[in-house]
C-alpha cells in the first residue's frame, strides 16, 4: 500500500504486536536466565571446554565432574545435612503456622485479621541478613535472654547454641514462617464454614470434624507452604554462615565453595554440577512429596 | 471461649511476641553503651554517631537505591509489555508461556546467581553494577509480569473500546486509557520489585564487581565473621522505623 509506514504495519498485525510486546522480556529471559543455566549444565556435563581464550563444543559427555563432587567426602554430609535442616525447618514451621492460620481463619473477625496479617508481615519488611544476625543476640549464651533466663532461676546455667544445628534450625523455622503461614491462612480462611457446621448438626465431636473436615480442605494450602520452604530451605546459605559456624555445612554453602574455591573452569564446572544436583534434589523430593501427599496444589 | 480457643490464643499471640523479641533485643542494643556488647550497661547515641559518620554505609546504601530503582524500571517495562500482551491478545500458548515466565520465580537464587556468573565469565562480560541490575531484573521482570497479570486480568475493557469507538487509535487509547487504568497494578508491582531488589543478598553478592557494596552486601561483609557489631544494630534500628513507616504508608494507599 502507498504510505504505509512502519507504524501502519504494526497496527494491522497481530503477530508483530505480539512480538514488539513479548520480544524484549522474553529475550531478556532467554539471553539472561535460560541460557545461563544450559551452559551450566553443559559446562557440568564436560559438554564445554577452553583452550587459552577461546571457548568450543566437545561433543562428548562426561560424568566427572559429578563423580569429582559426590567423591568428596564433605558432599553427602553436606546434603544429608541439609535434607535434615530443611525437613525439620518444614515440618517445625507448619506446626507453628497452622494453628496460627487456623486462630486468625476461624476466630477473628474481618477488621482483626486484617491486622493480625499486617502486625505478622512487619518483621519480615527487615532485611533477611539483619533479622538473622538479631537472632544472635537471642541465642548467644552471653545474651540478654538466656542471662535473662538465668536470673530469674529459669535456667540454671548457660546453653551454648549458637553454633550449633539447633541454632540453625531455631533460626530458619524463624525465617520461613511466614512462608507456611499465608498459604495456609490463604486456603483455611476460604473453607465454607458451612460444610463445618453441617459436621456439628450431625453430631460430630469436634476433633473428628477438624479431622475429617477440616484438615483434608487445608491441604492444598500446606502442599504449597510445605514447598514454599523446603525448596529454598534445602539451599539455605546464609543462616548456616551465620548462625551454624563451620559445621553447618549445607548445600548452599558446597555451590558457593566449588564455584569461589576452585579456580577456573574446574570451578564453574564443579559449582555448576553441585547448583544442578540441588535442583535435581529438589526434582526429586517434590515428585517424591506429590506421590505420598497427593496433587492438589494453590500456590497463595 | 472453649479451652482450645483460649490454647489457640494463646499459641497465636506468643508465636507473634517471638517473631518480635529479637529485633526488639537488637534495637535494644543499638543504644548499649557497653563494650562488651552483650551486657546492657548504660544509655548511649554513639553507635548512632559512628554510623552516620561511616561513609561506606552511605555509599552501599545510595548503591542500593540506583540499582534497585534502575531495576524496577526496567522490570516493569519489560513486565507491563508481557502482560498486557497475554492479558489483551491471549496467544496462542499462553499457559506455557506463562510457566516459562514463572520459572525464575521458582528456581532457587542460589542456583540462578551461580549460572548467571559462569556465564558472564564465559561470554566475557565484566562484572560491574549492569550485571547486578541484569539478574535483578531477571528475577523482578517475572515478578513484576506475575502481579500485573493478576490484577490486569479483572479490568474492564469497555473503557479502552469506548475509547476506540470514540476514534482514538489503538496507541492512544493505550497510553491515555490502558496505563492510567493500569496505575495502581503498576504501583503495587514496582513497589514489590523494589523491596525485592533493594533487600537482594545472593544475587548481588554473586554478581558484582569487588569494592561495589549494596546495603545487603556491607551488612553480610561486617557480621558474617561472626561478629556482633553494636552500628549495624543502629544500621538495623533505622532500617526498622523506614520499614515499619513504608508498609505504613502502603496501607494506607492500598486502602484509597
Amino acid at each position: 500500500m502507498e504510505g504505509d509506514t512502519f507504524i501502519d504495519k504494526i497496527r494491522r498485525s497481530r503477530s508483530l504486536k505480539l512480538f514488539l510486546l513479548l520480544g524484549p522480556g522474553l529475550i531478556f529471559l532467554a539471553i539472561f536466565f535460560f541460557a545461563p543455566f544450559v551452559i551450566s549444565l553443559m559446562l557440568s556435563l564436560g559438554m564445554l571446554d577452553k583452550e587459552v581464550y577461546t571457548w568450543y563444543l566437545t561433543f562428548e559427555v562426561t560424568l566427572r565432574y559429578y563423580i569429582r563432587f559426590f567423591t568428596n567426602p564433605g558432599t553427602v554430609r553436606a546434603i544429608i545435612l541439609s535434607f535434615y535442616y530443611a525437613s525439620v525447618t518444614t515440618i517445625g514451621t507448619l506446626l507453628l503456622a497452622y494453628p496460627m492460620a487456623y486462630y486468625m481463619a476461624f476466630k477473628m473477625d474481618k477488621r482483626m485479621k486484617t491486622t493480625a496479617v499486617f502486625i505478622i508481615f512487619l518483621p519480615f519488611w527487615i532485611n533477611f541478613i539483619l533479622r538473622v544476625y538479631a537472632m544472635r543476640f537471642i541465642l548467644h549464651e552471653a545474651g540478654p535472654l538466656q542471662q535473662g533466663l538465668i536470673s530469674i532461676g529459669l535456667l540454671s546455667e548457660p546453653i551454648p547454641i549458637l553454633g550449633t544445628d539447633i541454632a540453625v534450625i531455631i533460626t530458619m523455622i524463624y525465617s520461613y514462617l511466614i512462608f507456611m503461614l499465608l498459604p495456609i491462612f490463604g486456603v483455611v480462611e476460604k473453607i465454607n464454614k458451612e460444610y463445618i457446621e453441617a459436621a456439628y448438626t450431625l453430631g460430630a465431636p469436634p476433633l473428628k470434624t477438624f479431622l475429617k473436615i477440616t484438615l483434608p480442605l487445608s491441604k492444598p494450602g500446606i502442599i504449597a507452604g510445605s514447598l514454599l520452604v523446603f525448596i529454598p530451605a534445602l539451599g539455605e546459605f546464609v543462616i548456616p554462615i551465620l548462625v551454624g559456624g563451620g559445621r553447618a555445612y549445607t548445600i548452599g554453602r558446597l555451590i558457593y565453595d566449588n564455584f569461589i574455591r576452585i579456580s577456573g573452569i574446574l570451578g564453574w564446572a564443579m559449582g555448576s554440577a553441585a547448583a544442578m544436583v540441588y535442583i535435581g534434589l529438589i526434582l526429586i523430593s517434590t515428585y517424591i512429596y506429590f506421590k505420598f501427599v497427593g496433587r492438589e496444589i494453590t500456590l497463595i | 471461649m472453649s479451652m482450645v480457643d483460649r490454647a489457640l490464643k494463646i499459641i497465636f499471640w506468643s508465636i507473634v511476641t517471638l517473631t518480635y523479641l529479637p529485633i526488639v533485643v537488637m534495637i535494644l542494643f543499638s543504644f548499649n553503651s557497653s563494650r562488651s556488647k552483650l551486657v546492657f550497661t548504660g544509655f548511649t547515641l554513639e553507635n548512632y554517631i559512628s554510623l552516620i559518620n561511616n561513609a561506606n554505609v552511605w555509599e552501599s546504601f545510595i548503591n542500593s537505591i540506583w540499582t534497585a530503582a534502575v531495576v524496577v524500571l526496567v522490570s516493569l517495562l519489560l513486565g507491563i509489555l508481557m502482560a498486557y500482551a497475554v492479558v489483551r491478545y491471549k496467544p496462542r500458548g499462553s499457559t506455557l508461556l506463562d510457566s516459562l515466565i514463572m520459572v525464575p520465580i521458582i528456581i532457587p537464587e542460589i542456583v540462578e546467581a551461580v549460572t548467571l556468573v559462569i556465564f558472564l565469565i564465559i561470554v566475557g562480560f565484566k562484572l560491574s553494577p549492569l550485571t547486578i541490575i541484569i539478574g535483578h531484573v531477571a528475577f523482578d521482570a517475572p515478578l513484576a509480569y506475575l502481579v500485573l497479570k493478576a490484577r490486569f486480568q479483572g479490568w474492564n475493557r469497555e473503557y479502552e473500546e469506548a475509547a476506540m469507538t470514540l476514534g482514538a487509535d489503538e496507541i492512544t487509547t493505550f497510553f491515555k486509557i490502558t496505563i492510567p487504568l493500569m496505575m495502581p497494578a503498576i504501583l503495587a508491582a514496582a513497589f514489590l520489585t523494589f523491596i525485592w531488589s533493594y533487600d537482594d543478598f545472593i544475587k548481588t553478592f554473586f554478581t558484582r564487581p569487588t569494592g561495589f557494596d549494596t546495603l545487603p552486601v556491607y551488612i553480610w561483609n561486617r557480621v558474617a565473621r561472626g561478629r556482633l557489631e553494636l552500628d549495624i544494630n543502629a544500621l538495623s534500628t533505622i532500617i526498622v522505623a523506614i520499614s515499619f513507616l513504608f508498609t505504613y504508608v502502603r496501607m494506607k494507599l492500598v486502602k484509597e
